[in-house]
């Protein structure tokens, strides 16, 4: 359906930034005090020198094949833009995975609580913490964190170490992550759960006498399951950038910074090559959205 | 108003819809969880466990090393690591004061000519490379497709040395240490010259000829280098042969790893690259085929008595492994140091509190812990410079005087340094040999807001009106590089001064400062060698355009003066005119020099033979670990909270 | 007033709980007071900036003063201490007001200026014009946030726009503005498609209305109630993404900032020195509460289908 110009869209989007961002790149790399020749090989060795759209060689074309071939290029410091990301995909994903479903499965179900328990005080104490924890920033849950329950409890290790197994090393930022996560998952969720609760068919199924929990599991649940997937599948795709904090904080050596550091360094292959990554993830998991929207409500067609 | 029901519906398990119970959804969540822990766990890779007797060295980085090439290596961090890998033909005593050059790859010092212009170096014989598989790699294999194995080091060569600094030389390796080989040695611009030649398709820098003469380059046999100079440079030793740039390199190691050499050192060095995960640790082992060495068995007066003479003639290295963890972050690194997994640290600028008392004392917990600390003088001057060469404030002498007494450097110290750095009132730093201890009198650096003031309405009467709102540019974007952004704003404004502060991240600083296209910065320098020139050379004209002298600076009889110096040993005369020079440029006032660093080293009790160096890289091989001490640091933690 | 007793009917049936239920009319006071903390918020973020332009020197504009020591704690003179300029925390937390209330409101504006108008004719006219507007919106959700707003306000920042030279905090709203518009406008594309085919659109039509008047005068006012709510919950976001785009030192950097204030607390809790963090943590949770429950309140009496209560 969409997959492909989508794709399209995000390299055209990339080397568009890299054209508005790029001149300054062969200057960069010849250093100061550069000749104007050195200044010139550099581009031929980038290709920078071929016209950008028209010919068959342009720019444009070969940034195109590039990308399909997974060709990345270099980043800046030498190394292959793609074993960068191999190496840092797999700390990154045993960061954020457990992370995801923890927030995912705890946030689902607190949600579904607090529906239970609509109108009354704990409701309103809920939203006062969901609040709180989305309002208080994720650099205070790290600090707090690292220096009770790593130094001070000494429950955790503290940083990073190779001797550790991957396991050990996340366990904390993951439970971090987790706890800064909750405030707006669980507010997002209880919003749809009570979008749901106010809708006719529930107020039927009450007054037909179905317990509270019948309902909100059988009815409520089922289909308030459209944004609910929305919202989880689509945060899928974003999984494989890992979490920059917890990463820095921790010493995790995934992706987290890796995008960051590359726009501050202009190191525009490295942009590029996970901002097409990321785009072929959401593709993908907006496919697999659709699959899962017609699963749960057979009334939904493609449209 | 409510009523209770009394029941709770207990829970049904409704198979018959295709919903899942509360329960049934949470078990199923737990038990994914609790496979991928399980996988985790199992494929977690876990580090090469050490042996207990092992001495293993735990430092810092709080920055990415660039690379392990000699050659493209200029930044503090590579050269740590790079140091224990890579040897050169000098280095510095390790003890000795003032800082001595020793032969280290060389046989014995130099012979220079009378001129000055002709050294000849003997090469230790029988140094080995690191055994490495880029020595068992020839041609044939490669044809044969043959995964090459085993590759025992090969000896050391003097060709290796002019191979190093020909590479350099090639532009398409874009070196960025060719400054300092630019215009000396006889021949070698000429090759320079060669590389960039259009006619020859030149593609890579590997189709480059290093076997094309230079005059200036020579070996006279396997074991001589003669390096013949176009002018007398009485620092050419400590400038380029202790520099890690003229480490020697194998051709086989260049050849064979092509770009990747940069992760694939091969060196001559008391240790090896074992593992480098990028942006997380560094580890070296020691090198089995290292030639060995000695530690020293003299010092300066007070090593005997601060132990650092205990392993007087023992053989080095003594670690048996060196790991450098990456942490850019504050707190965990200074966790880390008081949980006793690194060794050493610097007292990070928000802890002073913890770690010492207002009389630059230990506390008391850091004496429960047997924590070391070593202050020393850093040969670095900071300033705010001026852009000579801007319309507003390179005419205007008065407008930079009027800056210049307008800021606090006492209060700047008190507030980012507590207090510990040193008031720079010239610009060569009180390590340097012509420091001049009355150039405090001499009131360059004396804060007198009312002065300023008046300085100031100067300045408006030679510009014609009011000073309109002066840029400032700050390297770095972070919380340091605000704060101080935010002092220099106040003590500007206390004097009438509109200010607007560009934060920008180091390259674009860099590459701002290079064009001339700012008109105040921040800057500082660090010198590399124990010689003053590197901060004359601040102002030496020839240097304006992306050279050190970022501010522009033209006085002829400062080069004059500065040709001299130039050419001269180390005497009084030169000592004199360094003065002159000095004070030169403080009437003129290109900068307002703020303050020479001084910095606090902390280091655990078990971690011996740390004497601070300014120079010197290599030193990880003298360090010794204390193993049962190091032991026993858990308990005393866990008694000291 | 049968409704009224329907309701406790059937809702006494399942306090379970036995948990005091908030009657209506504390609901509605307190979304009532909820309104009054927003406003206070404005209103002080106009009051500073009506301050500003006549060179007023009182309050939250004398913040650069120096008050006490460095790093003093919060005490009697210095309700929540000072910094390390011994600069008033108060003064800077007020201050810090007056930036985020302007982040969030221009980039809010920004993104219902591009998401509403073309929301609503991707919505309305379909075919290939909705097509190309999908696909643009698509790409860009496919891109990671962070990148786009970095990557907007990295190239933003040098430019001059109308002559007029973007500072960094300027690039900032642009960057969070030009990026956000994709939800506003996904959400009015939605509406206007369901609305298109009713009776009432229909009747429009046949009589003979022009598009452009459809559009504007019919569908757009049964739709904005969504852009109302939209907007009170996305300004709590848009105040949380200038602390995070602060931490990526992309947020102001001369003035006070409550971003700029949670970033240095990186180095100051080491030091023990909490109460910058704090105050900031403060005023962004008072107002992210007050805009959460106000939001909610809207939403129930705006959309006449969702009743919480």
């Amino acid at each position: 359906m969409y997959a492909i110009p989508i794709v399209v869209g995000v390299l055209l989007l990339t080397f568009t930034l890299f054209v508005v961002v790029g001149g300054d790149i062969s200057v960069e790399i010849a250093g100061r005090g550069a000749t104007q020749q050195t200044i010139e090989e550099i581009r031929a060795e980038y290709g920078l020198n071929k016209p950008l759209f028209l010919s068959r060689d342009s720019q444009f074309v070969n940034h195109f094949k590039n990308a399909l071939t997974f060709n990345f290029g270099r980043a800046r410091d030498g190394e292959l833009v793609f074993d960068k990301i191999k190496r840092g995909l797999w700390p990154s994903l045993a960061l954020t995975v457990p992370i995801f479903l923890g927030v995912v499965i705890i946030s689902v179900s607190l949600s579904l609580v607090i529906a239970f328990v609509r109108g009354t005080v704990w409701d309103i104490a809920a939203v006062v913490l969901c609040v709180a924890g989305m309002s208080i920033p994720y650099l205070s849950f790290i600090l707090f964190g690292q220096y009770f329950l790593a130094y001070k409890w000494g429950l955790f290790p503290v940083f990073f170490s190779p001797d550790l197994s991957m396991a050990g090393n996340v366990a904390l930022p993951v439970l971090i992550g987790i706890a800064a996560g909750l405030g707006g998952n669980v507010r997002f969720y209880r919003t749809v759960m009570l979008d749901e609760m106010g809708s006719d068919y529930v107020r039927t199924a009450f007054a037909k006498g179905l317990s509270r929990r019948r309902v909100l599991f059988k009815h409520v649940l089922k289909n308030a399951m459209v944004p609910i997937i929305t919202r989880v599948v689509g945060a899928i795709p974003f999984l494989f950038l890992g979490s920059l904090l917890l990463e820095r904080f921790f010493g995790i050596p995934g992706l987290g910074y890796l995008m960051v550091e590359a726009i501050g360094s202009r190191d525009y292959f490295v942009i590029s090559a996970m901002t097409y990554i990321s785009a072929i993830l959401f593709v993908a998991f907006n496919l697999v959205m659709d699959i899962c929207y017609l699963l749960v409500d057979p009334r939904i067609r493609l449209e | 108003m409510s009523q209770r029901i009394g029941i709770v519906s207990p829970v049904r398990n409704n198979t018959a819809s295709h919903t899942l119970s509360r329960s049934q959804r949470i078990s199923n969540g737990v038990s994914i969880v609790a496979v991928m822990a399980l996988v985790i766990w199992g494929c977690g890779g876990s580090g090469p466990e050490g042996e207990p007797n092992e001495m293993v060295l735990h430092h810092i980085l709080s920055a990415r090393i660039r690379g392990l090439d000699p050659g493209q290596i200029r930044d503090v961090y590579s050269m740590m690591v790079a140091g224990q890998i890579f040897e050169t033909l000098y280095d510095y005593h390790f003890l000795k004061r003032p800082y001595e050059l020793i032969p280290l790859l060389a046989e014995d010092m130099p012979q220079v000519s009378e001129d000055g212009l002709v050294y000849s170096i003997r090469i230790k014989k029988g140094v080995r490379f690191q055994d490495d598989v880029c020595f068992s790699f020839d041609k044939l294999r490669m044809v044969s497709k043959v995964e090459p194995v085993g590759g025992k080091g090969r000896e050391l060569k003097a060709e290796d040395f002019v191979f190093s600094i020909k590479r350099i030389a090639n532009i398409k390796y874009l070196s960025p240490s060719w400054s300092l080989f630019d215009d000396r040695i006889v021949g070698l611009d000429e090759f320079r010259e060669y590389t960039k030649a259009p006619d020859r398709n030149i593609r890579g820098e590997g189709e480059v000829d290093y076997s094309r003469a230079v005059e200036g380059l020579i070996t006279s046999d396997d074991y001589t280098l003669v390096i013949k100079l176009k002018k007398p440079w009485p620092q050419m030793v400590a400038s380029i042969l202790a520099d890690i740039s003229t480490a020697p390199m194998a051709k086989e190691a260049v050849s064979y790893y092509g770009k990747d050499i940069v992760s694939h050192p091969v060196g001559t060095g008391p240790f090896k690259l074992n593992v480098w995960r990028r942006g997380s640790y560094i580890e070296l082992v020691r090198n089995p085929t290292f030639r060995g060495e000695l530690y020293p068995s003299e010092g300066e007066a007070g090593d005997a008595e601060a132990g650092y003479l205990e392993d007087a003639g023992k053989p080095i290295p003594f670690a048996d492994r060196v790991v450098w963890t990456m942490i850019e972050e504050r707190q965990p690194a200074w966790l880390l140091f008081l949980q006793g997994k690194v060794d050493a640290t610097v007292v990070p600028k928000d802890n002073y509190g913890e770690v010492m008392m207002e009389n630059g004392q230990l506390t008391d917990r850091m004496r429960q812990l047997n924590i070391q600390l070593k202050s020393f003088e850093d040969p670095s001057t900071y300033w705010l410079g001026f852009n000579m060469a801007d319309d507003v404030v390179g005419r205007n002498k008065p407008l930079r005087l009027a800056i210049n007494r307008a800021i606090d450097r006492e209060k700047f110290i008190e507030l980012f340094f507590n207090g510990r750095h040193l008031v720079a009132h010239g610009f060569i730093p009180p390590m340097m040999g012509c420091y001049n201890p009355q150039i405090k009198q001499k009131g360059y650096a004396r804060y007198d807001p009312d002065e300023a003031k008046r300085l100031l309405k100067e300045a408006e009467g030679i510009y014609g009106e009011k000073i309109p709102t002066l840029k400032i540019a700050i390297p770095g974007v972070d919380t340091w590089a605000r704060q101080y952004g935010q002092f220099l704003t106040r003590q500007l404004n206390a004097i009438g001064l509109e200010v607007e502060l560009q934060y920008m991240d180091l390259p674009t600083y860099q590459q701002k400062v290079n064009n001339k296209s700012v008109q105040i910065f921040a800057g500082g320098v660090t010198a590399n060698i124990p010689d003053e020139l590197d901060f004359l050379s601040l102002f030496y004209s020839r240097y304006a355009a992306g050279g050190p002298n970022k501010f522009n600076y033209s006085n002829p009889e400062f080069d004059r003066l500065y040709e001299k110096v130039e050419v001269m040993r180390d005497c009084l005369e030169r000592r004199e005119l360094c003065r002159r020079m000095e004070v030169m440029v403080l009437e003129d006032c290109p900068a307002a020099f703020l303050n020479h660093r001084v910095a606090d080293v902390l280091h655990h009790d078990w971690y011996k033979n740390y004497k601070p160096h300014s120079f010197a890289y290599g030193l990880s091989k003298y360090r010794r670990i204390d193993l049962s001490r190091r032991a026993a640091y858990k308990e005393l933690l866990n008694a000291s909270r | 007033m049968s409704e009224q007793s329907m309701k406790i009917e059937i809702d006494s049936r399942f306090s379970i709980l036995d948990a005091r239920r908030v009657s209506s009319i504390q609901y509605r006071v307190s979304s009532m007071v909820c309104f009054v903390v927003i406003t206070a918020y404005f209103v002080l973020a106009g009051f500073i900036y009506v301050a500003e332009f006549f060179d007023l020197k009182i309050g939250p504009t004398l913040w650069p003063e120096q008050v006490g020591e460095s790093y003093a704690p919060p005490s009697r003179e210095n309700i929540l201490g000072t910094d390390i300029f011994g600069q008033s925390v108060l003064r800077k937390t007020l201050y810090g007001a007056k930036i985020s209330i302007t982040v969030a409101l221009c980039a809010s504006l920004i993104s219902i200026a591009i998401g509403v108008p073309v929301g609503a004719i991707g919505g309305y006219f379909r075919g290939f014009v909705d097509e190309i507007i999908v696909w643009i919106y698509s790409t860009l959700s496919s891109v990671p946030y962070i990148l786009l707003i970095l990557a907007f306000a990295v190239v933003l920042r040098e430019r001059t726009v109308f002559g007029h030279k973007l500072t960094g905090i300027t690039a900032v709203y642009l960057a969070i503005g030009l990026t956000s518009w994709v939800g506003i406008c996904r959400l009015i594309r939605g509406e206007v498609i369901k609305h298109k085919d009713r009776d009432y659109i229909l009747a429009a039509i046949s009589y003979g209305c022009s598009r452009r008047r459809i559009i504007f005068r019919h569908i757009l006012p049964n739709v904005i109630h969504l852009v109302i709510i939209d907007f009170s919950l996305r300004f709590v976001s848009f105040i949380h993404a200038e602390v995070i785009l602060s931490f990526l030192g992309l947020g102001e950097t001369d003035r006070p900032s409550w971003g700029a204030m949670i970033n240095d607390a990186r180095i100051e809790l080491s030091r023990g020195v909490w109460w910058q963090m704090a105050a900031a943590t403060a005023a962004i949770f008072v107002i992210s509460l007050a805009l959460n429950i106000f939001g909610d309140a809207l939403r129930d009496s705006l959309d006449p289908k969702l009743r919480i209560l």
